[in-house]
């Protein structure tokens, strides 16, 4: 009784699981636009100017204590695609006017997702001196994760991230279809259903 | 002796009252975080007309060394088999329209789902030696392990299934688009490995 106390004592609670899980997804999307989206994040000792509260204070005294600098920067990007799902085309979606030579395409709506992430990170600036500690892998996987919620939080509270992609998907599906249909003679009508 | 006993009952009263103060100051003050996060910016937007066939979703362990350090990650992989309509080249005007379907482009990044990656350990084979890695050592370790990966699913057949697949897609949405027969053929339908894209 004992030993297994003593045991699930030592035991890490928040250790996290490595086990992992694979998915294979057959899709048909046709990919129109990518944003390429920059995000960077410093990492300082606060000044006394800048602190706000009590916390943020004595952080910034015990700061000022410490024997060296630690700041850096760090970088990456994340993309940001358009397409439309193909998938979702009906035949009912396309009418030819043969009379006129004119095709009328309906395509399906333009949807938006986070294709990812770059694996690395660009270190833009580091400074760590005296006896301050460095900023190892877990810190910067950490920071790494704070600055992607922060962007995900960003570009659902600014819907231009989202329009400028999309609205440069519908120019580009346009002419690639009106390019598809010309050399028949035909001239093409694009329109997009509503998301 | 009554002066001191006076002061007592206001000193007390006046330490108890400030600690209170300081206590409530303390919870309701901001957090102290050394980490800034600047506003996101628009690097570039670029239009294209790329053909998906194929997500993989994998989580994979990020294990290497440098030294006698070592590191070991678990990562979050998100891949996307794509194929760039634009490079197609047939004629169009012809009664049965012949496309060949060109090189797949095999895109690998990061997840931007929670926790893509996370460090579960590093240390170091020497008592008390260093177990810190630099960013670049770090991003090394990824670039292999994406490498492996890509090469993974060349030879697990899941770009022969992803190009199986777009065969079929870019089959019915041209047929559908110009109203005629469209014959996509394969020329390398185990796909072609030196256009795998594994560097962005």
């Amino acid at each position: 009784m004992v030993c297994a106390i003593m045991l699930a004592s030592c035991a890490k609670p928040d250790a996290p699981a490595t086990t992992f899980y694979t998915e294979l997804r057959s899709v048909d999307k046709l990919v129109l636009a990518s944003m390429t989206i920059t995000k960077m994040a410093t990492v300082d000792d606060m000044s006394l100017a800048e602190a706000k509260g009590l916390k943020q204070t004595a952080d910034a005294l015990l700061s000022k204590v410490k024997v060296g600098d630690r700041v850096a920067a760090y970088s990456y990007d994340t993309y940001l695609r358009a397409y439309i799902d193909m998938s979702a085309l009906s035949p009912d979606d396309i009418t030819v006017d043969e009379r006129a030579r004119r095709v009328t395409i309906n395509l399906p709506a333009v949807r938006t997702e986070f294709a990812g992430r770059d694996l690395g990170l660009r270190e833009d600036h580091y400074r760590v001196t005296g006896l301050r500690s460095d900023i190892d892998a877990t810190e910067r996987a950490a920071i790494k994760e704070r600055m992607n919620a922060h962007l995900k939080q960003e570009v659902e509270r600014k819907g231009t991230f989202r329009a400028a992609v999309e609205q440069q998907a519908r120019a580009k599906a346009t002419r690639y279809f009106e390019s598809l249909v010309a050399p028949a003679g035909y001239t093409a009508v694009v329109t997009f259903k509503n998301s | 002796m009554k002066a001191i006993r006076i002061l007592r009952l206001l000193i007390v009263p006046a330490v108890a009252c400030a600690a209170v103060w300081l206590t409530y100051r303390w919870c309701i003050s901001p957090d102290a975080d050394s980490l800034t996060i600047h506003s996101a910016t628009v690097k570039d937007v670029k239009d294209m007309v790329r053909l998906c066939s194929m997500e993989i979703y994998d989580e994979v362990p990020v294990k290497g060394h440098v030294g006698p350090r070592h590191l070991f990650a678990k990562m979050q992989l998100r891949g996307t088999v794509n194929f760039d309509l634009e490079k197609i080249t047939a004629d169009l005007t012809a009664d049965t329209v012949r496309v060949t379907l060109p090189p797949e482009e095999v895109e690998v990044l990061e997840s931007t789902d929670d926790d893509a990656y996370v460090v579960i350990d590093t240390w170091n084979d020497n008592f008390l030696g260093s177990d810190h890695f630099t960013t670049a050592e770090e991003n090394t370790m990824k670039a292999k392990v994406r490498a492996g990966w890509v090469r993974r699913i060349y030879a697990n057949g899941t770009i022969a299934r992803a190009r199986a697949e777009a065969v079929a897609n870019l089959s019915a949405m041209l047929s559908g688009i110009l109203h005629k027969p469209v014959i996509v053929t394969d020329p390398t339908p185990r796909g072609t490995l030196p256009h795998a894209k594994t560097d962005r």
